[in-house]
């Protein structure tokens, strides 16, 4: 049965007479085999409840809180009360951190540059993002986010994981590990990392965003950095050309598959299979980075910046082509969005930076018809203080870190274009109307993949751990069209 | 033979055909889809039901009808709702997306029809040593018996016992994480074949006895104990935690029995006359992460880490995961929110501070120790070693030093050629942080700055176009009035009004780039400076470490220069712009007042030697003094590449040298004199104290009583866990050691042992090993030499398609164990067969190759004076230490573990997932690492005495996979050999370009065409699967 066959590319390619690797290799059983042998469960796709309006997701995160009273939530009441005291009426009990609780006073400031009403729904949007105001009829902006955290680590490992814990498995490897991958040259969630010229270096970022947790780590996204070796490790040893790779990949074919016929092991069927994804990697990911085939009308749209690998910029473009190609879950973070000082000079770089690329990449997926089945979201860990950090009006002034609501915006995918949704007081402090915990976006963005964020479970120390985990999450319903 | 396609998605099930067990059947089914609402969960209670409890359920709810009744499903509520089709009345609701699959409805009309019996959850029972089966044929170790016994009703077999070349591989990677060495596998080989038994006797002694042993085991301990090298918290900086690592290694070679094990790490503190040592265990619950992220609310944290301790002593040590119980009664288990917070209260009495671990200072408490592994014979062994290395670094190379010397000399004589320098026009001076009025620009294009610490300051310029390529930059120091006619404002505890540049990174653009681009850092040939301070020299600005970088002489009062000649020269014709950045982290005040950047072209006018050092070589060889030679030959000692070696040598060892030598801080828990009261948290909240609440234990397991006169402390708490009766203990610690041998525990659930745990494969040989364990005085290498000398363990792994289709995870064993290695094991498999291993126990943690500074591209570098920032990688024998000695940053795991399942170390893991990626393929192939590793194995291959081709391969192979390879295979790996030679023949650039990956210095007598060829071989062999695979 698992006699010793001859060793040769023939009996590699399945030719020969049969055997485990034969039967299984290539096929569905071979995937079900290898996870049974390792003792995971085979589930039925019992999440899958909804027909799925987003093939993918590209979630444009932008890392420090990014402030909601400058950017989409500017109203006459802020000119009104700017300068006199936040009252202690509005402020409640919110939490405040460590860094202005000291302060004596709270004094509100307006929108550090004025803004209009853009789109069919009127909904303000600040001048520093001339180009969101263009797409404000593609996009629908929610202006009542909120989250329980104040502090960066927690505000964007719960955006990120769905809890303030550690040890979570990120959105997008919740995503893999439902939908799997769509292309079989490319991981399905994939990472891009840029730093904004608002405030650099801006808060840290970690690998735990992009973790796998508790998922078998096969999920954990794949960062995707710009110069050589886009992928770690990806390129050949210097001295070793493609073709020498490919026959000592053909050897290696060959060894192995006469030791999982001599001793019955599907591990290494799938390894087999990994290397040869491997060596198609080391083509299609060159491919994906290779942007000399776009147009310089392309890159006039992402902006000049899109020309440089590793700017915010040139992620957009590259969060196109990923989407093109298939893979599930795209995510940028962009860091330096932490204005406690300075925020009148940080800002306006910080929007410089995104403003242009992210409506760029709305408008190049509708002209590629990829809008339509590609959810992006634009968004960060929480919003920031209608009051001033430091004195009113100096210079150093910033704003901190605000949880109780925040701004950010949707597109594509079946979201209402052109909508806004969700209310703030004349303070930008509290929601009046229709909130939206992250925990809620979450299980939309579930929810347009097909997946009933209920029913997406892996069962870990004894509880069926869920994205949105134990507290109530709700579709946001009113959003989709 | 084709594989029967539907028999694979069976899995081995419980025989249902016979009675119901409650625990096996019954418990698991209520626990998942009925306890939520009608469990221990007081709050959550719905209609006033419980299911959980017996009594209760056939009382039933508010409704006043019984739930259950005995022997009458039909009469019962509970069967009734569950196969009602009214989603008005079927339970679970429709809304709670619980369904009961047709399967689970059936075994709850069972088990009521056979009278509703419940029992205790098994694992809060205290283990019972069961009868072992009498099967004559299983021979005398119990394991077998009992494996024998299920295999018996499962109409199973054992598979024959694995041949000697699989059993000392097996043996060996599972008890010391190293394959065994070609003398070790011919010994065996010989042994075994006169007398398996002893030979495998003699094999498990010797590997219990390695030192490598407690390295091997440790590393789940270190997944479980959440060990690593930083904070993980935001900006993550570093800590000195390895004493405790070092610890663990020692108490698993000492084979420290399991409850001193445990009392050690959780109250060694407290024992009386508490040594040195044992208060370093405690260490073991301070490993959590820690933040100084500003802004966070100390309080919090506190409340944060003592979550942490809890739910990590609760999960490694008694299986029980209590985190639910934080905000609200455990929904599954019996444990309220009340026994949480009295097991919170035992770990919430320390002098810790809410935000502490700045700047890679240990956070409170901490303690000064003696590392474990302070060792008066190595450190002898080092002096002496340190003795003839002087003595080498000192001795005289004429002719290295000779080729040296004309190679400066050459440089010198260029020097300042076509040398023109082009004041740049400065577009943007920035900071991240502090006062932006901090940093002008002044009209000629200066940059002046206030006073201030721990700035990255980035300066975008215009280069000039139609000046042609650009050599390099200047950048031009001025004394200022601010800095009282100085350079800088180091105060007096630094370097009085001076400054130090720790780093600077340059890149171009086609556009003005605010930031550096650290994707596109532009590299540095040369750098010069006018003067430097003692230390301070220029080339140090190419590092990253906060306290290295140039500083000009310390009282300067006229301008001082830095001046840095690119690998290449940039043209402004395409790209017009360039940032650098300057950065100043060195603290006590040293930033400069006002410098000036210039771009040059030809040749810089500077220097890179000290004065002195430029006058000897610029001079008449002739007419040097003795002093001058001497002078001269002591910089090239401590300057020249070709000295890089030995340097590092000399760092490393001198650096060991204090570790065994020296105390060192370390994490440790301590009692406060002022212990803070522990209250009950409403919802979890640390801002919501409900009522106070003293140390206790879950009140479901057995009782701890109360002290009397004092509340109870870690120390009675740790003398309750390790009572023999303890339900959980040494369930829980012999299950994973079994997990660690089997790939998967008896209960494969091995971090929860709670109502919603997998019932065991085999119950009675848990709780009969749990006893032994007990009975033994927790005697950890006994139980492990139980395990491994058993038939069970000796199998063969070969699997047939039947046996896979029939059990395919295994759970029966009818098959021995086979795992991929881990992630530690397949780095230091290549280390050791390609002998760069360096075996040196214990000390910090090294940071061998990594691509790139990863982590400077998501840390806080340049914006605070956190350490392990930036990257730096170490040399020499800090880059083939055993992987488990491999620095471990939370926020950035090293990569090329992560992709092989290590865990982050975030909180705690009990064993790991196996994954096969395409990334991981990637690893093997391409990281410098396992490149120089081949390179290595190659040339061993290549200096060994065979007579030819064919008996060297065969050497290889052997060394690799541990068997002898066949003549198919050999024949394989020998065309693949000769077409390897032909394509570096054919180029032997590509042989050279090759070899040079890894720092290892290669043996030069090799032809290098020979040498490519068979590290392709040798690459190869490394990645074969069966070498990745403990089978």
């Amino acid at each position: 049965m698992f006699d010793s066959q001859s060793l040769n590319r023939r009996a590699f390619l399945g030719q020969s007479a049969g055997g485990l690797g034969q039967a299984a290799l290539n096929s569905l059983l071979m995937a079900s085999l290898v996870k049974a042998s390792r003792g995971e469960q085979i589930e039925p796709d019992a999440f899958r409840q909804y027909a799925p309006k987003a093939k993918r997701v590209i979630f444009l995160f932008q890392s420090g809180g990014p402030s909601h009273v400058d950017l989409f939530d500017g109203k006459p009441s802020l000119e009104k009360h700017h300068g006199s005291g936040l009252p202690d009426s509005v402020r409640g009990d919110q939490r405040i951190t460590g860094m202005t609780s000291g302060q004596k006073s709270f004094p509100v400031v307006r929108p550090i540059v004025s803004g209009k009403r853009c789109g069919p729904a009127g909904v303000w949007i600040s001048d520093m993002l001339p180009w969101t105001q263009k797409i404000a009829g593609e996009i629908c902006v929610i202006r009542s986010m909120h989250t329980e955290a104040i502090n960066h680590d927690p505000g964007i490992t719960l955006a990120n994981t769905g809890s303030m814990q550690l040890g979570n498995a990120s959105m997008g490897s919740w995503v893999s590990y439902g939908l799997g991958s769509d292309n079989q040259n490319m991981p399905a969630f994939m990472v891009l990392i840029s730093q904004g010229t608002g405030k650099n270096p801006g808060q840290p970022i970690f690998s735990r965003l992009w973790s796998s947790g508790y998922l078998p780590s096969h999920h954990q996204g794949v960062m995707l950095r710009a110069g050589a070796d886009p992928v770690l490790y990806l390129d050949n040893p210097a001295g070793v050309s493609r073709a020498q790779r490919r026959k000592l990949l053909d050897d290696l074919a060959v060894l192995n598959n006469h030791f999982a016929e001599k001793t019955g092991d599907p591990e290494t069927m799938a390894r087999i299979h990994s290397y040869e994804m491997a060596f198609r990697m080391q083509a299609s990911v060159p491919d994906l980075t290779d942007l000399s085939n776009e147009t310089t009308e392309t890159f006039d749209l992402y902006g000049p910046e899109s020309r440089k690998p590793g700017t915010y910029a040139a992620n957009c473009l590259l969060a196109r082509r990923l989407a093109e190609r298939g893979v599930r879950f795209v995510q940028l973070f962009h860091r330096g969005w932490d204005q406690h000082i300075a925020i009148t000079r940080q800002l306006p770089n910080q929007c410089r930076d995104t403003d242009q690329p992210s409506a760029a990449l709305v408008m190049d997926l509708k002209r590629r018809g990829l809008l339509e089945d590609t959810l992006v979201i634009w968004g960060g860990e929480f919003g920031r203080t209608v009051f001033s950090q430091g004195a009113l009006g100096s210079p150093v002034a910033g704003r901190d870190h605000h949880g109780r609501c925040f701004s950010i915006w949707m597109a594509g995918a079946g979201v209402k274009a052109g909508h806004v949704h969700g209310e703030t007081d004349d303070f930008c402090w509290n929601i009046e109307k229709d909130p939206v915990h992250l925990r809620d976006l979450h299980a939309t963005i579930l929810q347009q993949m097909g997946i009933d964020h209920h029913r997406l479970v892996f069962p870990y120390r004894g509880l069926d751990q869920k994205l949105t985990g134990v507290e109530p999450a709700r579709v946001v319903k009113e959003i989709l069209g | 033979m084709r594989l029967p396609i539907l028999g694979i998605l069976f899995v081995v099930s419980p025989a249902f055909a016979d009675s119901i067990a409650f625990n096996r059947d019954v418990r698991p089914v209520l626990s998942k889809h009925c306890f939520a609402c009608h469990g221990p969960d007081a709050h959550a209670r719905e209609s006033e039901l419980r299911l959980d409890l017996r009594d209760e359920a056939l009382k039933g709810g508010e409704s006043g009808k019984p739930a259950i009744v005995e022997g009458k499903p039909d009469e019962s509520a509970v069967i009734t709702r569950i196969f009602s089709r009214d989603p008005e009345l079927v339970m679970p609701p429709p809304d709670s997306h619980s369904e009961l699959g047709p399967d689970d409805r059936d075994t709850l009309r069972q088990w009521i029809a056979e009278g509703a019996e419940y029992e205790g959850h098994w694992a809060f029972q205290s283990p019972r040593k069961s009868v072992v089966p009498e099967i004559p044929e299983a021979g005398g170790n119990p394991i077998d018996r009992f494996i024998a016994a299920r295999l018996a009703e499962e109409k199973l077999k054992f598979s024959a016992e694995a041949g000697a070349f699989t059993l000392i591989r097996r043996l060996t990677l599972d008890l010391t994480g190293l394959p065994p060495t070609v003398e070790e596998i011919a010994a065996f080989k010989n042994a075994h074949s006169a007398d398996p038994e002893t030979a495998v006797s003699e094999l498990v002694d010797r590997l219990l006895a390695s030192p490598r042993f407690g390295e091997q085991m440790a590393v789940r301990w270190l997944d479980a104990a959440r060990y690593a090298d930083t904070n993980g918290f935001s900006i993550d900086g570093g800590r000195h935690q390895w004493l405790w690592r070092d610890w663990v290694i020692n108490a698993f070679n000492e084979n420290k029995s399991y409850d001193v094990f445990l009392t050690e790490q959780l109250a060694g503190d407290l024992l009386p006359d508490a040594s040195e040592q044992q208060i370093v265990a405690t260490g073991f619950n301070r490993n959590h992460a820690i933040t100084h992220e500003g802004g966070t609310i100390p309080q919090e944290n506190l409340v944060n880490y003592v979550v942490d301790r809890v739910k990590t002593t609760s999960e490694a040590f008694l299986g029980l995961t209590m985190g639910c119980a934080q905000c609200h009664d455990h929904k599954y288990d019996p444990i309220s929110q009340r026994d949480y917070y009295r097991f919170f209260a035992f770990f919430n009495t320390l002098d810790d501070a809410g935000l502490d671990g700045y700047a890679g200072r240990n956070a409170r408490p901490t303690i000064e120790a003696m590392s474990c592994f302070a060792d008066p014979s190595e450190a002898e062994a080092i002096q002496k070693q340190l003795v003839d290395l002087r003595r080498e670094y000192e001795a005289s190379m004429p002719n290295v030093q000779a080729r040296r010397e004309v190679v400066w000399r050459a440089d010198l004589d260029s020097v300042g050629r076509d040398f023109k320098a082009h004041p740049l026009g400065v577009i943007a001076a920035t900071s991240p942080n502090g006062d932006p009025e901090r940093i002008k620009v002044q009209d000629d294009g200066s940059v002046v700055l206030r006073r201030g610490e721990f700035s990255a300051f980035n300066v975008a310029c215009r280069l000039p176009v139609g000046e042609g390529p650009l050599a390099g930059l200047r950048i031009v120091f001025h004394p200022t009035d601010s800095a009282k006619g100085k350079l800088g404002y180091g105060s007096p505890n630094g370097l009085e009004g001076n400054f130090v540049l720790n780093t600077l990174t340059t890149s171009t653009s086609s556009f003005p780039a605010g930031n550096v681009d650290l994707n596109a850092q532009i590299p540095m040939e040369r750098i010069t400076a006018s003067t430097a301070e003692v230390g301070h020299w220029p080339h140090e600005i190419t590092g990253t470490a906060t306290d290295g970088g140039w500083a000009p002489a310390t009282g300067s009062t006229t301008p001082q220069q830095l001046t840095v000649t690119f690998e290449k020269p940039i043209d402004p014709a395409v790209t017009p712009y360039l940032t650098t950045e300057l950065l100043f982290n060195f603290g006590a005040g040293c930033s400069p007042g006002r410098f000036q950047i210039f771009a040059f072209a030809g040749h810089d006018d500077g220097s890179p030697h000290p004065e002195d050092v430029t006058a000897i070589l610029t001079a008449e060889a002739s007419t040097l003094s003795q002093g001058q030679h001497e002078r001269l030959k002591a910089y090239f000692q401590a300057q020249a590449p070709e000295k890089a070696g030995i340097r590092h040598q000399i760092a490393n060892l001198e650096e060991r040298l204090a570790v065994i030598t020296r105390k060192h801080s370390v994490l440790v828990m301590n009692t406060s004199d002022k212990p803070r009261q522990t209250h009950i948290l409403e919802r979890g909240v640390y801002s919501a104290p409900l009522e106070a609440v003293n140390p206790g234990t879950p009140a479901a397991l057995p009782a701890l009583p109360e002290a009397g006169d004092r509340p109870l402390n870690r120390l009675d708490l740790a003398k309750w866990m390790t009572r023999n009766d303890h339900p959980l203990t040494a369930r829980v610690a012999v299950n994973s050691l079994w997990e660690g041998l089997f790939g998967t525990g008896i209960a494969s659930s091995s971090a929860d042992f709670g109502s919603q745990a997998e019932w065991p494969s085999h119950p009675e040989m848990l709780d009969w090993l749990a006893v032994q364990f007990v009975e033994s005085g927790w005697d950890v290498k006994g139980m492990m030499r139980l395990m491994v000398t058993s038939r069970t363990y000796r199998q063969s792994s070969v699997t047939t398609p039947e046996l896979l289709a029939r059990d395919p995870g295994n759970e029966l064993l009818a098959r021995g164990p086979r795992k991929r290695l881990s992630a530690e094991q397949i780095r230091d498999l290549a280390l050791g067969v390609s002998g760069l291993l360096v075996e040196r126990l214990g000390g910090p943690s090294v940071r061998p190759y990594q691509p790139g500074d990863l982590w400077r591209q998501i840390s806080h570098f340049g914006s605070s004076s956190a350490t392990a920032q930036s990257f730096i990688q170490d040399h020499g024998e800090k880059l083939y230490r055993r992987t488990l000695y491999t620095y471990w940053k939370r926020t950035l795991p090293p990569v090329n573990l992560a992709v092989f399942d290590a865990p982050n170390r975030e909180v705690c893991t009990i064993g790991r997932m196996s994954t096969n990626t395409p990334l991981q393929a990637l690893v093997l192939l391409n990281d410098p690492q396992f490149v120089e590793a081949a390179r290595a194995l190659a040339e061993w291959l290549l200096e060994s005495s065979h007579p030819d081709d064919s008996s060297r391969l065969a050497s290889g192979f052997g060394l690799v996979t541990g068997r002898p390879a066949t003549d198919g295979e050999l024949k394989v790996i020998e065309d693949a050999l000769a077409r390897e030679r032909g394509r570096y023949a054919s180029e032997s650039e590509a042989a050279e370009v090759l070899l040079e990956i890894g720092e290892v210095p290669r043996n030069a007598s090799i032809s290098a065409v020979e040498h490519a060829a068979w590290t392709q071989i040798a690459s190869l062999l490394l990645n074969l699967s069966e070498t990745v695979t403990n089978h």
